[in-house]
């Protein structure tokens, strides 16, 4: 509503009105070109193989941008897998991802730990020693006391309520009834019972079930040092104490966090990060598009959240060949796919649920997701990062991209509806993403006579109130929901056990949203843990794929990839297999 | 709203100033055929009056003639840069306005449907705004009181809601179906309950304020002195005299409210896709930053949006100089 | 004229606790309803895969499942007398007025709304500043020159202004003066203490924008209420009079003219500071709009009922203030 009172306006020329139309059409009829400066090529995709610019000159400063924020900058309170990263650089576990180009550097070794864990008693019991003389930013020494108490501070998660809860379902003693240091009311406050210290340097973690790969979850920053008496439980994160290359010299909820060179600190404490640049600057809540620009301009070196750039960076650099060689695509270990729920019917029937794998248009999905450089059209229930992986292809995903709606109509008259049944789509209306590929799959399904409606959800509730409520699920008939999974570490439990055990399935927040509850899958899952070599894992995490897929409990989309581009001037660039992103524990910037 | 697309509100003016510059404006119905001999004079507000009309028969029956605007044609993308092949935006015979990059989907096809929701909650928005004000404001105008109290302190109550704020909470927290109705049909009541509802008050202050002056003038005594009482007179003498305005305002609301669902739909709230939207189109060009790669994409919304706007604004004006005496 | 306002500062009181029982309502009350439970929700605030543990303790400390008129109680009373809150080994107070802790960040949210408020008035004045010069001298001159080329022109672009949305209009301003040819580079916020220089050059894309949608406005009005005023017997009067020009059309003329802009000009400011929000989205300037887009999002209710709180106050201030100018002005409207 605009003029209150009666007014003589007189209206100009129309045509000359459209100032901003102008400049739109100026816009159109310009090429994509470039005003930035090009970098010298190294090639693309190099830093997926081999290190590039490797060097070893301090100095600099290396500023990221993230278009959101970390869920906590205090190391024990995360979960983000960009964080995981990021966070080494001020906090260090017991054990680290390696820092090597390619495969290697999926797997773990030690980092506070002098080597890694000994397990005794059939994988039920841990024994770490940490090195000794590491010491926080304050000078003060780390002792196992510190590591102890660093996971006692996570089991209250009233204050700390974002980190992994693997320690909470696997340390034996009084560890489901543990409240946490800040209200331990026990005699002689003796914590975690499941966790004991001989001696100043020797951490000891009993299990409550044999656990093979107790050495990834100690890999979580959870286990990260904290002085007991300098802890201050949510206001932690504003500077929490480092043992790492970097520490805390400002921090601005939601705005910026600035870390500064830790001059206590020693390269043999972790040898898988460095400290070169001499001062590192993280953004937070910048715009995605903003982002891109700036990294290609040169104004930034890393987009910290890592998941590659937008479409109109893509573009930009795709068809730019000096731009591309700066640039890198990897497989980035995340997936994107739809869990098909298998009590909503009558998608209860297995073949039901088939016909939907068939049916649906994997490149239109792939498309969705990016294209061919946002991910690679995915046949199996876990990325080929995780150990283990065999490719195979049940539903003609890669022989048949476009959907095979002739084996779909085989299916769909198996289970009893040949001309087709009727569901939901579930999804995040706030993931671009996620709302271009459920439309994709509404008209890929169609052909084959399955109709769908589209029910878009907000993704800050999606887990806790919809898609993650089985009551909801059922009572809503969503039988095709959105969602997109990372590893919890690389090999098929970490990847897989909260997706496909029945163990995982919840009340809300479930992310075994297919609801798979295959007795066989379950003892396989239990059995990996139990297993004493790798190869023995690696074969059952084939026959766990291989069920899932039979169960037919997701349909897969695509293998993410990230693209990613290299900032101005940045050294030791090389993306880390687990991390999926570059790795932020190594890098350096050419500047003085 | 005017207020959260952070355009002017002064018709959330005082009372004071509307009772002053209104009493000077509308004479009554027999002022009719002179308004619109000068509006049909106005060359200006007449092209506007035959582009809304041309916008609202296009919304009527334009689905009717267009292709399925929910078919993906992925041989028309390059899904590698996300983008049409061809330029601007690929425009040809098949497609007179391109397709959109991602899914290949007819542009004219959306644009011309996206037409038919955006001018629907607009009117029907406009309406429950202009009833619920219409009542209100001639309530409380006439009545004065503390019946003029009550209503003008609830107008203060809306206009005090940052109403982008709760236009997105509410949208988010009404599940899938309610009261009956689920899907897009629910979204569109939600979406003109929601725009009508929190536009009533601007309606409401601008008529109480028409119904202050002309309650104080002659004729309504003279109606008062021949017996007329309370609903007679709201009825019979001071509604004939408002429709002037209730028409103007009306008129210009309109397009304020299109461009409220146009934000919505940028913010994430509207329809349901794959319900083709204007704003939603803008709002997947700037987010997934299709405007650098695709243009046009965000150009056609946009334009689609601006000329809508445009019309029914240069209408407007026209209908209210026609109606107001002291022009030219 | 003192009872008046004391009157109207306790109808502002009243209108904020309506306006925060509405919000209440709305993000805490109408979910339920929905069937969301209090355990469903809580899971929002924890991270994958928690115990149920974990999640019946963020319950717990969110206070998430206690009665609905005791959180909002509690919410209330924080805003008073402040709050205490269980930071983990030590017991955080804060001081009123205290609008609770973030959900998601543990942190207390005035301090995060207090650092946002500079981003929003920095945008809010500068580019209410420059509509109110732009749009009245445009105005003056376009009703001064009624008729001519120049009056067309502006008055198109006026219209022009009023029907582009400022998430279009913005986004082309971005795309062209910035990435396309850099003279706006990285459009940040940056402190005024800090630089002001770069303050200002970074604000002047979402300023001329702004003030691109208002002056059209303003222009307008100006423009019909300077065409009304010129026609009136009084300023016939100066002119025979003899007055200069100049002194009939400012002092006269256009005093006349701005009474009523000035009063609408007052509550476009406030419901600006309230949060520019399509603009700041646009933009990305992290001021209170953008901050309610990203508690929405983020489903922080105490920063949702905190930001929603703080936007009334200043819409409703700004009204008081306009209402308090007029009743100084003309007598008859303080019944």
């Amino acid at each position: 509503m605009r003029e209150a009172f009666s007014l003589m306006a007189r209206r100009g020329v129309f045509g000359l009105a459209a100032i901003g139309t102008v400049g739109a059409l100026a816009l159109a009829a310009c090429s994509s070109g470039s005003s930035t400066p090009t970098p010298p090529p190294s090639g693309f995709n190099k830093a997926t193989t081999s290190v590039v610019n490797p060097s070893t000159h301090k100095g600099g400063t290396i500023t990221f941008d993230n278009s959101s924020a970390p869920d906590s900058t205090d190391a024990g309170n995360t979960y983000y897998a960009f964080n995981l990263n990021f966070t080494r650089l001020y906090a260090t576990p017991l054990t680290t991802y390696q820092s090597c180009p390619g495969k290697c550097g999926a797997g773990v070794v030690p980092a506070l730990a002098t080597s890694l864990g000994t397990a005794t008693d059939g994988n039920k019991t841990w024994t770490f020693h940490i090195k000794p003389n590491v010491k926080f930013e304050d000078g003060t020494t780390v002792t196992s006391q510190d590591v102890k108490y660093a996971v006692e501070r996570t089991f209250d998660r009233s204050v700390l309520p974002n980190g992994p809860s693997y320690f909470a379902t696997l340390l034996a003693g009084n560890a489901a009834k543990y409240p946490g240091p800040y209200k331990d009311r026990s005699k002689n406050l003796m914590g975690l019972t499941a966790i004991t210290t001989p001696n100043a340097t020797t951490v000891v973690f009993h299990l409550n079930q044999p656990f093979a790969d107790f050495n990834y979850v100690v890999a979580f920053p959870q286990t990260a040092p904290v002085p007991p008496n300098k802890d201050t439980g949510a206001n932690y994160q504003n500077h929490p104490l480092s043992t790492g290359p970097y520490k805390f010299a400002s921090y601005q909820l939601n705005k910026q966090y600035v870390l500064v060179p830790n001059p206590q600190w020693n390269p043999s404490w972790d040898p898988q990060v460095k400290q070169l640049a001499s001062k590192i600057i993280v953004n937070l809540n910048v715009n995605a598009n903003d982002i891109d620009n700036r990294l290609m301009a040169g104004d930034i070196q890393v987009d910290q959240a890592g998941s590659g750039v937008q479409a109109a960076a893509r573009a930009k650099i795709l068809s730019n060949p000096s731009l591309k060689a700066n640039s890198d695509d990897p497989v980035n270990g995340f997936m994107w796919f739809y869990y098909i729920n298998s009590k909503v019917p009558p998608l209860n029937n297995v073949h039901c649920r088939m016909a939907v794998e068939f049916a649906a248009n994997k490149t239109n999905l792939q498309t969705a997701y990016g294209g061919p450089y946002g991910g690679s059209i995915a046949s199996t229930a876990m990325p080929p990062t995780v150990l283990g992986y065999k490719s195979f292809d049940l539903y003609h995903a890669l022989s048949k991209p476009g959907g095979d709606i002739a084996a779909a109509k085989q299916q769909l008259s198996l289970c009893g509806h040949p001309n087709g049944f009727t569901t939901n789509i579930a999804y995040r209306s706030d993931r671009p993403r996620e709302v271009a590929s459920s439309q994709a799959l509404q008209a890929s399904l169609s052909a084959a006579g399955i109709k769908t409606t589209l029910k878009g959800y907000t993704a800050a509730n999606y887990f806790g109130t919809f898609a993650g409520v089985p009551n909801y699920v059922h009572s809503h008939d969503l039988g095709l929901l959105a969602g997109g999974w990372g590893p919890d570490w690389p090999d098929a439990y970490g990847w897989g056990w909260a997706l496909f055990d029945g163990k995982a399935i919840v009340p809300a927040g479930n992310a075994n949203i297919g609801e798979l509850n295959d007795p066989q899958v379950n003892k396989w899952f239990q059995e990996m843990e139990a297993a004493s070599s790798q190869a023995q894992r690696n074969a059952i995490s084939e026959q766990i794929d291989m069920q899932v897929m039979k169960d037919a409990v997701l349909l897969p989309a695509v293998y993410a990839k990230a693209l990613l581009y290299r900032g101005t001037g940045l050294t030791n660039v090389n993306v880390n297999n687990y991390y999926g992103m570059y790795n932020y524990g190594i890098l350096g910037v050419n500047q003085k | 709203m005017t207020a959260p697309l952070e355009v002017s509100t002064e018709a959330a003016a005082p009372e004071s100033v509307l009772t002053g510059v209104g009493a000077k404006a509308i004479e009554g119905r027999s002022l009719g055929q002179i308004a619109w001999m000068r509006l049909r004079r106005d060359k200006v507000a007449m092209a506007g009056g035959v582009v809304v009309i041309l916008l609202v028969i296009v919304a009527i029956i334009g689905p009717f003639f267009v292709q399925n605007p929910n078919i993906y044609h992925a041989n028309l993308i390059n899904s590698t840069f996300s983008r049409p092949n061809g330029p601007f935006g690929g425009i040809s015979v098949a497609h007179p306005l391109g397709v959109e990059p991602l899914t290949g989907r007819d542009m004219l096809a959306r644009i011309v449907i996206g037409a038919r929701y955006s001018l629907l909650i607009g009117f029907l928005a406009t309406a429950l705004a202009v009833v619920l004000g219409v009542l209100a404001g001639v309530i409380a105008g006439y009545f004065g009181g503390w019946v003029d109290s009550v209503i003008a302190r609830s107008m203060d109550i809306f206009l005090a809601f940052p109403l982008l704020v709760f236009a997105i909470a509410l949208v988010g927290v009404i599940p899938g179906s309610a009261f009956g109705l689920s899907g897009n049909t629910l979204r569109v009541f939600l979406l003109v309950f929601i725009i009508g509802f929190f536009a009533w008050p601007y309606m409401g202050r601008i008529i109480r304020g028409q119904t202050l002056s002309l309650r104080v003038r002659e004729f309504v005594d003279a109606a008062r002195s021949i017996g007329g009482r309370g609903p007679y007179i709201l009825f019979r003498e001071l509604l004939p005299n408002l429709i002037g305005p209730i028409l103007v305002y009306a008129t210009l609301l309109i397009p304020t409210n299109i461009l409220f669902e146009a934000a919505l739909d940028y913010l994430g709230v509207g329809l349901i896709p794959p319900t083709p939207s204007w704003g939603q189109m803008l709002s997947n060009a700037v987010s997934q930053g299709f405007f650098a790669v695709d243009p046009m994409y965000m150009i056609i919304p946009g334009l689609a949006i601006f000329i809508t706007i445009l019309a029914f604004n240069l209408f407007g004006d026209g209908l209210r100089d026609a109606l107001d005496p002291k022009s030219r | 004229m003192g009872t008046f306002i004391v009157r109207r500062l306790i109808a502002t009181v009243f209108l904020l606790i309506i306006v925060s029982m509405v919000t209440f309502a709305i993000f805490f009350w109408l979910p339920k309803l929905g069937g969301q439970t209090t355990y469903g929700l809580a899971t929002q605030y924890v991270g994958r895969n928690p115990t149920r543990e974990a999640v019946l303790q963020v319950e717990q400390q969110l206070g998430l499942n206690r009665p609905l008129y005791l959180q909002y109680w509690h919410y209330l009373s924080a805003i008073v007398v402040g709050e205490h809150y269980n930071a983990g080994p030590v017991t955080a107070y804060c001081p009123p007025p205290c609008f609770g802790y973030s959900f998601k960040s543990q942190q207390p949210v005035w301090p995060q709304m207090v650092s946002d408020i500079p981003v929003t008035l920095s945008l809010a004045i500068g580019a209410s500043i420059l509509w109110l010069i732009g749009g009245i001298s445009i105005g003056v001159l376009s009703a001064l020159k009624r008729g001519t080329i120049f009056d067309r022109f502006s008055m198109g672009v006026a219209l022009a202004g009023v029907s582009l949305p400022i998430f279009f209009t913005g986004l082309i301003a971005l795309e062209l003066f910035s990435y396309r040819w850099p003279i706006f580079p990285n459009v940040t916020y940056v402190p005024f203490t800090q630089n002001p220089y770069l303050w200002a050059k970074n604000l002047v894309l979402p300023w001329v924008c702004l003030a691109f949608l208002y002056a059209a406005l303003y222009a307008r009005l100006t423009r019909a209420g300077m065409l009304e005023t010129m026609s009136e017997d009084y300023i016939r009067t100066a002119r025979a009079k003899g007055l200069q020009e100049r002194t009939v059309i400012v002092k006269h003329g256009l005093r006349a003219a701005l009474t009523p802009i000035i009063t609408i000009f007052g509550m476009d400011l406030g419901l600006l500071l309230g949060g520019a929000i399509l603009t700041e989205v646009t933009f990305s300037l992290h001021g209170l709009g953008l901050f309610t887009i990203e508690a929405v999002q983020n489903q922080d209710f105490p920063e949702i009922m905190g930001v929603v709180m703080l936007a009334s106050f200043f819409i409703i201030i700004a009204n008081l203030f306009v209402d308090i100018l007029y009743a100084y002005v003309d007598p008859r409207v303080r019944h």
